[in-house]
């Protein structure tokens, strides 16, 4: 029978599990060496230098990480604007994935900034610089976490606050809230989608500021419209992925017609993307250093392979809808992903002057725990709150179980 | 002491003297912010002394670098966190070609780091000075990022960590005193003045020297915008780290993408209202389509 997604449910699994606490001690641990930075500044704990002043905390926490965070702003794109409601239960999850990633990424940005008190200026008119990238992006970031994505999240968090036996005075309170929610929505995703467009954008403009210093494969006046773009492809297929592996591990049914038909929309955008590239590589007359067979070239040519053989793969109707085989593609597709998001900020970032970086021991480390804190987040969100998609059967069947173990009790 | 006319008359020809023999150390008019004011390097007169570095850091405060292998004076190798002038040597390979190069800020008209700044702890201030304000500085470091020289610089071990980089010595200036570095230069190699003076005295010495100089021009008169930091070379300028930035400065081509994009922010508004319309008009459908679903089932609406 066809398996079809139309509800959220939560997973009826045990949250205090073997991975979960390899996960919490990952992330633990990286918030000791952040408390250590604060006190014996960066230099002990990062490589960075004054060559290579982003490292992994900028350019991969948050660059390339929120581009996998982009799932919330792409689905809501697509199910909200271009009205497609049957991807409706899947908004959840891309929802969560965007949260996560994103809180992860600002605080890995408060650990890489040298005077983290100055930040109160953010809140300060008279201080910013609207000229400034870089003060767009912190700007739309905080905007889109503090105010955006937790007005989007406040649904499943209502729904148990109003259900569960909590006094009656918060469940009142849960209902109204929920009914504002309802009414504000169109109007916060609304806003969830300007900012991400805005930011995630302006994450590629910030790399026109190294100029020359990036390698012209990279470096191009479409920055912008091709980070953005990559973050939609990104934000789906990183949907996608964090569902086939959430089914798998905690044996759900998979709903693999809306699996596909989200792979479809991820490879025709690849494809469009790979186009713009190419087209830009031509007009800026840069085909001929994709041949050069130099370090540079390699990359890209690996990078362009890892994006446009998934994108071609996927076309394949068969294949789409063959969950090891799509979650294979959509894996080395998100890779290629990320390394065109990571490359013109570090690979092909060339400052010259004999400097060079390659993160330390513990700058990998805290990087790993603010994945690790991510994938804590996940795991206690999907085991006590209605996010993860499910079939009707599932979800009858849950509420007549609850029903009966309230009249039971 | 009494003055007499003859005196003061001898103790002015003597100071017309002065100002025209060392026209370098001539006083700096400080009334009128809105001049630029500069260095001008001629490599060709460069002894490598380096009298300047260890001037600028005295004049600066800052301790000197001790290196990194055990723990002895060293002389830096780059600029740094305690250095904001250094003097190079450039080698060709064949060793025939050779040339001494001074570092330090740029002082460029149009400032990647300005415009990269989020806060505006980086200003474009008087005189033209680029200008660093610890006050707002979030220590985001995106003014490396953006500068096309490499110059300013972080203090990556401090726990407060401050962006070092030449402020073309301004406790001295308003003082009345000229920047550390031109003040020793027992060569002058290295002078101060007005940018506009610096570019005609540049030309000048072009002009007497014909050949001597590379492509026989200023760079910095129109490179990467123009720079308040001029250099002289008779070796190219990418040989001594000067980079190749045509004539359009990094902050304009960035500026240009942005402001295209946002027309004043006019494009997020126009972007915020029509995305609005669209999913309100979609939300009612949405909404009422769930509400029907979940009375047929008898299960919650989930938002």
């Amino acid at each position: 029978m066809r398996v079809c997604w139309r509800r959220m449910l939560q997973v009826a699994s045990p949250l205090l599990t073997k991975p979960f606490w390899f996960m919490t001690a990952l992330a633990v641990l990286g918030l000791l060496l952040c408390v250590y930075r604060e006190f014996a500044g960066l230099y002990s704990v990062t490589a960075l230098n004054d060559g290579y002043s982003w490292g992994l905390f900028k350019n991969f926490n948050v660059t390339t990480l929120t581009a996998l965070g982009s799932g919330g702003y792409a689905m809501a794109l697509i199910t909200y604007v271009f009205n497609r409601t049957r991807y409706h239960p899947l908004m959840r999850t891309a929802l969560l994935t965007s949260i996560l990633s994103y809180t992860v990424g600002m605080m890995a940005l408060a650990v890489d900034i040298g005077r983290p008190w100055n930040l109160f200026f953010m809140a300060d008119p008279w201080a910013w610089n609207p000229h400034s990238i870089l003060w767009e992006v912190a700007f739309c970031m905080t905007a889109y976490v503090m105010i955006a994505l937790d007005f989007e999240n406040l649904a499943p968090l209502l729904e148990r606050l109003e259900h569960d036996p909590f006094p009656a005075l918060v469940r009142d309170v849960a209902r109204y809230a929920k009914r504002f929610v309802k009414h504000a929505y169109p109007y916060g995703v609304a806003l969830a989608l300007a900012l991400p467009t805005m930011h995630q954008s302006s994450l590629g403009s910030l790399m026109l500021l190294g100029a020359r210093r990036v390698h012209p494969l990279w470096q191009t006046p479409l920055l912008p419209l091709l980070y953005v773009l990559m973050a939609f492809i990104l934000g789906i297929a990183f949907v996608e992925l964090v569902l086939m592996a959430s089914c798998a591990v905690w044996r759900r049914p998979i709903d693999r017609f809306m699996l596909a038909s989200l792979s479809n929309i991820v490879s025709w955008a690849a494809l469009a993307w790979l186009a713009i590239r190419f087209a830009d590589l031509v007009k800026r007359g840069q085909l001929d250093a994709v041949l050069r067979f130099d370090f540079y070239s390699f990359l890209f040519l690996a990078e362009t392979l890892m994006i446009g053989v998934p994108a071609l793969a996927l076309r394949s109707k068969p294949l789409r809808h063959t969950p090891p085989k799509g979650f294979a593609m959509l894996g080395i597709l998100t890779l290629g992903g990320m390394l065109y998001r990571y490359t013109p900020t570090t690979i092909a970032f060339r400052p010259g002057e004999g400097y060079h970086y390659f993160p330390s021991v513990a700058e990998l480390l805290i990087s790993i725990g603010f994945i690790a804190l991510a994938m804590v987040g996940y795991l206690f969100t999907v085991k006590r709150f209605a996010i993860l998609p499910a079939t009707l059967d599932m979800a009858v069947l849950a509420t007549n179980r609850s029903a009966t173990k309230g009249q039971a009790a | 002491m009494n003055v007499t006319r003859r005196t003061l008359f001898k103790i002015a020809a003597a100071g017309c003297a002065g100002v025209t023999c060392l026209p370098h150390a001539g006083a700096v008019m400080l009334n009128e912010p809105t001049e630029k004011l500069g260095l001008l390097y001629d490599a060709t007169r460069c002894i490598g002394c380096k009298a300047c570095v260890t001037a600028c850091s005295e004049a600066n405060g800052l301790v000197p670098d001790a290196g990194s292998s055990d723990g002895m004076y060293q002389a830096p190798e780059s600029l740094n966190a305690h250095t904001k002038n250094i003097i190079k040597l450039y080698r060709a390979s064949d060793g025939h070609e050779w040339s001494y190069m001074k570092q330090q800020c740029m002082h460029c008209l149009d400032p990647a780091c300005v415009i990269a700044c989020p806060l505006s702890a980086l200003t474009k201030s008087d005189f033209g000075i680029v200008q660093w304000n610890g006050t707002t500085c979030l220590g985001c470091r995106c003014c490396q990022i953006a500068c096309p020289f490499n110059i300013p610089k972080f203090e990556w071990s401090q726990i407060n960590p401050r962006v070092v980089k030449c402020e073309l010595c301004r406790d001295r200036l308003a003082l009345g005193k000229e920047p550390a570095c031109t003040a020793v230069c027992p060569r002058q190699a290295v002078i101060f003045g007005k940018r506009s003076d610096l570019l005609d005295a540049a030309h000048r010495r072009i002009a007497s020297n014909p050949g001597k100089y590379y492509q026989d021009r200023v760079y910095g008169e129109k490179d990467g915008g123009g720079t308040q930091s001029l250099y002289l070379s008779h070796v190219p300028f990418s040989k001594l780290g000067l980079p190749d930035l045509g004539d359009r400065s990094v902050a304009s081509g960035v500026r240009d993408v942005q402001e295209s994009i946002y027309q004043n922010g006019l494009t997020p508004a126009l972007v915020y209202t029509t995305l609005v319309a669209v999913t309100t008009h979609f939300w009612r459908e949405h909404t009422r389509h769930a509400a029907e679903e979940a009375e047929d089932l008898g299960l919650e609406e989930q938002l």
